[in-house]
This record gives C-alpha cells, sequence and structure tokens, in this order.
C-alpha cells in the first residue's frame, strides 16, 4: 500500500530535498507527511479497505452476534457464550478472543472504518480545489497541443472568418445549453460546459458518509435507549427518559392467523401521563410507534404478566397490578419478573407455570419468593393458588390473574437527523454523480493565411464504445451549421 | 386473481426458456457465421461484434420478441399478484423471487435495446429462469403479513429499489462472465489476443458492466437508506447489523470498491471483472441470505 506513496511522489515544492548536506530532520518528517497524505488521499487504499470491511462483514452475517449490550456484562456475557457454544464448540473460546462474536465493535473493524473515514476526508480534501477550479474557474485557453491529444478531438476547415465560425459554434453551443466563455489573442478560444454543479455530486455523496457517521457517534453519545421498558396490563410506569413522564398499558393483543398461525397483529394500547394527567392515548403497533417529543415508543416484545395484590399486615394495600415475567430464569428457563413492594422495600421474584404437564408450578399457580429490602436474604418461598392470599412474613400476597404484558422499546436518538440528511445527500449525489455528466468541451479558432479559418474541438471525456457520444453529436451539429452559407 | 398470477407466471417460465434456447441458437449461428468470415478471410479479431447473416438475425428477432414477452408475462403476473393480495408482490421469497427474475429480464431487455450484445443473454436469462425455477419450489399461498411488513408504502418502495438494483447487478455479472470467459478461452488456447467468435468486444462488455453498476449503485444505496428508515419506524433502531442488513453493506462496499477500481490504472478489465463476479456473489449472499442466517429479516414464507 506504501508502495503508490513511493512510485507517485508529490512534485518536488521547488525546494532542493537531495542537498549536499543529506536530509535533515525536518526533510524526513516532510517526506514521512507526505507519504502519509499520499497513503490517505490514495483512492488504491481507500479501494483495499473497503474491501477488507466487505471480507469483515462476510463474517459477520456468517458468525452469530453478540445482542447488543450481552458482551459488556461478564455474567451476561458467559451465559451468552454457553447458549451458543453447541454450535461452536471448542472453537467458542477462540472465536471470542479474536472477537469474532462483535465483530462491529472490534478493534479492527473500528480501525478499519476510522482509517476510511480519514482517507475519505483526505480524498474530499485533496479533490475540492479542482472542483472549485473546474466550476468556476475553467481554463479557456487551453494552448493547441490539447487539440490533438485529447481523447476525442476534431479539427475542421471553414471558409468563414474566424469571427464567423465563432458565431456559428457559438449558436450551435447555445442551442445546446452550454455555458460558453470566449478569449481572442489572436486565436480565439471557446470554452463550453454544462451541468457544472454536477461535479460536486460526487463529493458530496462522499461527505456525506462522514455525516451518517457522524450521526451514529452523535446517536451513541447523547441518545438514549431502553430495549427493556416492560409494562403489565393495568400497570403505570414512569419513562426515565422523559421526567415527569409515565405510561400505563391498557391492553396488549397478539392476533394469529387462523391457518397458517403466523401473526398478523401486536398491539399496545397505552395511556400517556405527563405529571399525573393523562395527556394522550395511542395504541403502539410494530409500524406504528407513539412519539411524544424527541422519544419514541416502538412495540418489541410481549409476554405473559401476573396481577398481583400485596397487603401490609393491617390490610393496607400496597401494591395492586400487573408485573411482566420478562425474563426466564437460567435454571429451568420458566418465566420470571419481580417487583419493589412500594412503602416497605421488599422484592417478591414471581416464577411462573410452564404450562401443562408443569408440576412444580401448575397452570393457575404462581411461585413467590420474598426477599427483604435489597434483597439481602430470602423470607420465604411459596408456590401460590390463583385468587388465594397467602401470607409471607408480614405481607399478605395475591395472585389474582394471570394476564399480558408488552415490551416497548424506548429510543430518543438525536443522531437520527444526522444519519437521514447525510442518506439523503449520499442517494441525491451518487444519482447525479452516475446520471448527469460535468460535459466540458473546448474550441480554438485560427485564421488561415489564405483566409477562411481552422476550428479546432476537442474534450476530455473518453470515446464511448457502443455509441456516438456528445461530444461526436456536437461536432455534427457544428459541421452541419457550417455548411450553410454565412450571412452576409 | 391468484391463479392468473399463476398461469402468468408459468407463461413468463415458458417463455424465458425458449427465448434462452433461441438466444443459444443465435450465438451458435452467430459464432458458426464467424467461423466461416475467419476461414474465408482474415478477419479482423476483435473489432467486428457480430457478424451476422440474415438467418442469424432472424433467430435474433425471434429471441427479442420472446425476451419481451417473458418481460410482460411476468409482469403480468406480478400485477395479477399484487391485485390479489393487496401488497406489492414482495413480501416473501415466492413473490421476492418472481420479482427479482423481472428486474433480470426487464434490466437484459433494455440493455439489449441500447447495447446490441444478445450474448447477453447466455448468462442472464439462466439466472432469471433459475430465480423463477426458486420460485416455483415455494408454496404460493397467500398468507396475510407479518406485524413487521405491514407497511404497504415501505414494502412496495424498498424491494422495488432492491429489484432495480439486483436485477442490473445480474447484467453487470452477465458482462464480467462474459469477458472472463473471453479471457479463459484465449488462454486455454494459448492465443495472444482474446476476443472473436462473434462474442460481444471486451470493452463493450467492460463498458456494459460499468453502465449497469452506475444504474444499480444508487438504487442499491435507496434500498439500503430505505431499509434503515423502515427499521426506523419498525424496530426503533435505523442499524442493528442484521445479517440481511450486513450483507446488503458488503454488497454496496465490494461495488463501491469496483467504481474505484475502474477508474485506477491496471484495474479496468480483468480485474474489474472479478469485482462484478464477487460483487453478484454478495448480490445473491443478500438475497438467499435471510433462508439461512435468520435474523430480523427472516420471515421469507419458509419457516
Amino acid at each position: 500500500m506504501t508502495e503508490e506513496a513511493q512510485t507517485r511522489p508529490l512534485p518536488p515544492n521547488g525546494a532542493p530535498v537531495a542537498a549536499a548536506a543529506g536530509p535533515t530532520f525536518m526533510d524526513r518528517v516532510d517526506r514521512v507527511l507526505e507519504g502519509l497524505w499520499h497513503f490517505l488521499s490514495s483512492m488504491r487504499v481507500a479501494m483495499v479497505i473497503m474491501l477488507a470491511i466487505a471480507a469483515l462483514g462476510v463474517v459477520g452475517s456468517l458468525i452469530i452476534q453478540a445482542p447488543p449490550g450481552v458482551l459488556v456484562d461478564a455474567q451476561a456475557k458467559a451465559g451468552w457464550l454457553d447458549e451458543i457454544r453447541p454450535k461452536y464448540g471448542n472453537w467458542t473460546g477462540f472465536l471470542d478472543t479474536l472477537q469474532l462474536f462483535q465483530i462491529f465493535n472490534s478493534l479492527v473493524f473500528r480501525i478499519l472504518v476510522a482509517t476510511l473515514t480519514i482517507s475519505l476526508i483526505a480524498c474530499s480534501i485533496h479533490r475540492i480545489p479542482g472542483v472549485w477550479r473546474t466550476t468556476t474557474k475553467p481554463r479557456v485557453d487551453v494552448g493547441p497541443q490539447f487539440f490533438e491529444h485529447a481523447p476525442q478531438h476534431e479539427a475542421i476547415v471553414v471558409r468563414h472568418t474566424p469571427a464567423e465560425t465563432l458565431a456559428i459554434v457559438e449558436g450551435v453551443m447555445r442551442g445546446r445549453h452550454y455555458r460558453l466563455l470566449t478569449t481572442d489573442d489572436g486565436a480565439i478560444h471557446i470554452y463550453g460546459d454544462r451541468f457544472r454543479w454536477a461535479a460536486w455530486a460526487g463529493l458530496i455523496a462522499h461527505i456525506s458518509i462522514v455525516v451518517i457517521l457522524l450521526g451514529a457517534i452523535v446517536g451513541g453519545m447523547f441518545g438514549y435507549r431502553d430495549a427493556q421498558f416492560t409494562i403489565a396490563e393495568g400497570q403505570t410506569l414512569p419513562v426515565a427518559a422523559e421526567p415527569g413522564l409515565s405510561v400505563q398499558l391498557i391492553d396488549f393483543t397478539d392476533k394469529y392467523d387462523t391457518v397458517t398461525g403466523s401473526p398478523i397483529d401486536y398491539a399496545s394500547q397505552i395511556v400517556v401521563f405527563k405529571d399525573g394527567a393523562e395527556i394522550d392515548r395511542h395504541t403502539v403497533r410494530v409500524n406504528d410507534p407513539y412519539r411524544y417529543g424527541d422519544t419514541t415508543f416502538y412495540q418489541a416484545f410481549f409476554g405473559a404478566a401476573a396481577v398481583m395484590t400485596v397487603t401490609d399486615a393491617s390490610g393496607k394495600e400496597l401494591y395492586s397490578g400487573g408485573v411482566p415475567l420478562a425474563w426466564r430464569t437460567n435454571a429451568d428457563n420458566r418465566p420470571v419478573g419481580s417487583l419493589t413492594v412500594p412503602g416497605t422495600g421488599n422484592v417478591i421474584w414471581l416464577v411462573g407455570t410452564l404450562g401443562g404437564g408443569d408440576d412444580t408450578i401448575k397452570p393457575g399457580q404462581i411461585q413467590a419468593e420474598l426477599y427483604t429490602a435489597g434483597e439481602a436474604s430470602q423470607i420465604g418461598t411459596e408456590v401460590i393458588d390463583q385468587g388465594k392470599a397467602t401470607t409471607m412474613g408480614d405481607l399478605t400476597i395475591t395472585f389474582e390473574r394471570e394476564t399480558q404484558f408488552t415490551g416497548l422499546n424506548v429510543a430518543r436518538d438525536p443522531g437520527v437527523l444526522f444519519v437521514w440528511l447525510g442518506s439523503l445527500l449520499l442517494f441525491g449525489g451518487f444519482a447525479i454523480r452516475f446520471m448527469i455528466r460535468h460535459k466540458r468541451v473546448w474550441g480554438r479558432i485560427v485564421a488561415r493565411p489564405n483566409g477562411g479559418a481552422v476550428l479546432g474541438m476537442a474534450t476530455l471525456a473518453t470515446k464511448d464504445v457502443s455509441q456516438a457520444t456528445d461530444f461526436e453529436n456536437l461536432v455534427t451539429d457544428i459541421r452541419a451549421a457550417l455548411q450553410t452559407p454565412a450571412q452576409s | 386473481m391468484e391463479k392468473l398470477s399463476g398461469y402468468m407466471f408459468i407463461a413468463a417460465m415458458l417463455s424465458t426458456g425458449l427465448a434462452t434456447i433461441f438466444y443459444l441458437m443465435y450465438a451458435v449461428s452467430g459464432l458458426r457465421a464467424a467461423r466461416m468470415q475467419t476461414a474465408g478471410m482474415t478477419m479482423t479479431t476483435g473489432s467486428v461484434s457480430i457478424t451476422s447473416g440474415p438467418r442469424t438475425a432472424a433467430i435474433g428477432r425471434y429471441a427479442t420478441m420472446l425476451g419481451w414477452l417473458a418481460v410482460f408475462t411476468l409482469l403480468a403476473a406480478l400485477v395479477a399478484r399484487t391485485v390479489a393480495t393487496g401488497h406489492g408482490p414482495f413480501a416473501n421469497m415466492y413473490e421476492f423471487s418472481m420479482a427479482f427474475a423481472f428486474g433480470i429480464l426487464l434490466a437484459y431487455m433494455l440493455f439489449e435495446r441500447r447495447y446490441h450484445q444478445r450474448i447477453l443473454a447466455l448468462i442472464a436469462l439462466p439466472v432469471a429462469l433459475a430465480m423463477m425455477l426458486y420460485a416455483n419450489t415455494i408454496p404460493p399461498d397467500i398468507a396475510p403479513l407479518v406485524p413487521a411488513l405491514q407497511n404497504n408504502l415501505l414494502l412496495t418502495v424498498h424491494v422495488a429499489v432492491a429489484i432495480v438494483a439486483y436485477g442490473s447487478f445480474a447484467i453487470a455479472f452477465a458482462a464480467a462472465a462474459l469477458y472472463l470467459v473471453q479471457l479463459f478461452i484465449a488462454w486455454t488456447m494459448n492465443r495472444d489476443e482474446p476476443g472473436g467468435w462473434g462474442l460481444p468486444r471486451l470493452d463493450v462488455l467492460d463498458d456494459i458492466g460499468y453502465r449497469a453498476v452506475i444504474v444499480g449503485f444508487p438504487f442499491l444505496t435507496a434500498t439500503i437508506i430505505l431499509g434503515a428508515v423502515w427499521a426506523d419506524t419498525a424496530w426503533g433502531s435505523y442499524w442493528s447489523w442484521d445479517p440481511k442488513e450486513t450483507a446488503s453493506l458488503v454488497t454496496w462496499f465490494i461495488y463501491g470498491a469496483y467504481l474505484h477500481a475502474r477508474v485506477m490504472r491496471g484495474w479496468r478489465g480483468k480485474r474489474a471483472a472479478v469485482l462484478l463476479v464477487i460483487g453478484f456473489a454478495a448480490t445473491l449472499f443478500t438475497y438467499f441470505g435471510n433462508l439461512f442466517f435468520g435474523g430480523l429479516h427472516s420471515y421469507s414464507g419458509l419457516g
């Protein structure tokens, strides 16, 4: 990759590099920096990095990737690794060491993306002056050599005077919507272009990728996400992201197709309270989230919940409502949830049934485990029947009935605006870049000694292998216009 | 309507199959003509793309007609399917494969119209036919949409845009494959200069590949962006490194690398063609990915 930096050095800046005294330290620094700049602004390097990221992506889509957050938590990580161990066997530990279960968070991936981003910025900076010049201060006089060596060039001998020839060429090119610039220094120089702003499209498309990445970084730094916001039917929960806001779940419905059994609807009817007062109602569905300010509530998952009533020794009701059984026990995969009793701070873990055939906790039963505040020690464990008040410690616990909970994904992402803006520029930039080309044509009219003139036309665009190019069509038109007798 | 769609689909398969045969006959006939010419006179190698007699031309015209017939019957099948289901024909692998085949066929026919290189059909049409035969193995039952897919606008636009991208990439693949085949033949026969046999010129194939990618690439970009918009609406996160998302990004990077490669010295031609083949492999990987790597896109209807 450094090969390019060596084979294509910058032109010397006028300073004699190979001075008799040999390279000084600063010369060396200069050379290293030059090399680095070349490395970063080299398209070859960018291409190699893109292919490397693609290769990592292939690995990342073939190897199971850990859900976000799992690998940060040592216990969750061990559990997750155990889950996938049957698939990867003895390789599990090795793959984990190589960060292959979190490729898109891995060091290698980050380095590649960072290098590509820097390379992208370097390339763009490298190109801006040139693009600026081509659009604002194009060279009109390109010298006679250009008309012999350009990829496409034509010479036409005309009998008109140079001024007449210019008028005809201008007429044809204006008719084709070219912008024209001309100078006259004995020879007439013509520059014509179309769609000059299209030259910026590719540049904008490249920079927009940086905008998208910026959005991702902003989202990661200032965003908020609670993917485990679970509310049971009848339960009201405060939203951490929005002080004073709380959400109550009225009802959760899941519907299935009677023939295929595939799901057709998940709907959570919610009521939204601000400082205790109802402000809104909405049914959250998979493609119909609820938005409050910058915070959005998405339908994510659902499951069984238990409606519980907890009273103290005096009979005062401490809690009455649903408790989502949103987790699973490690030992036997039973649905499990917890409730912190308001007032006392006691924690009750509720373990649900596995359904028919479960002899430990039968359908219609729930296992309650009562702990002291802070879960320091267990007070008691009991399997209780539905509707039957059971006393444990100082508390009377009743399992009223089974119900459902909904799992919402609560998210606030201030970076998403950058992402959409960048995406828009990305698509627009590429579409324009590939659909519209900045067309540039140069002309040169020289008077012939015996009257008449020679018109040279040239462009940098290469010949098309399968059809006439715009340049060829333009020249054909100009030839035709020159054939008609000059108006005198 | 569902039945009509099925019949039209069968008609489309038949016409694609027939068209493939005609294109093959066209190629053989052109090859023979080219051979005779080489035998009879000194042929300027690689300068004529096809030397066709009247017979060859007639076969070619029939092939083209059959190709368009396939396009229109498949379009009819897709429209009828849309009417029957009430959503764009992109909700499961049956519908999506039909649509993919349609994308390839349409892209091919449009490129043929513009570049007159019928030989490309020898690769493009079998790919389309394979897609249809694959679709044919999937039960075409209409099931209601799962909640994640219940967004008619995004379902239609996201996948329709993907079809255009995939179709274009199939054409780029066909051009690249023909390019590499010619290099391979030249290499095995120890000839310095590839070309001849009535096959398209290498620079023409290189150009077609590029033209196809500059159509497909913005559309793939749009596919990914629309997918992100949809993911943000449905799941609350515009990017989750879901395997299908990742695979589409991989594809995007490969074609991005191709577009850069093509303007670099030494990368035009053979290496660019190799990248196009890899790119199409990635496209197919993205397309079939959800079947074997699960993830959020696993609602193929194949359980």
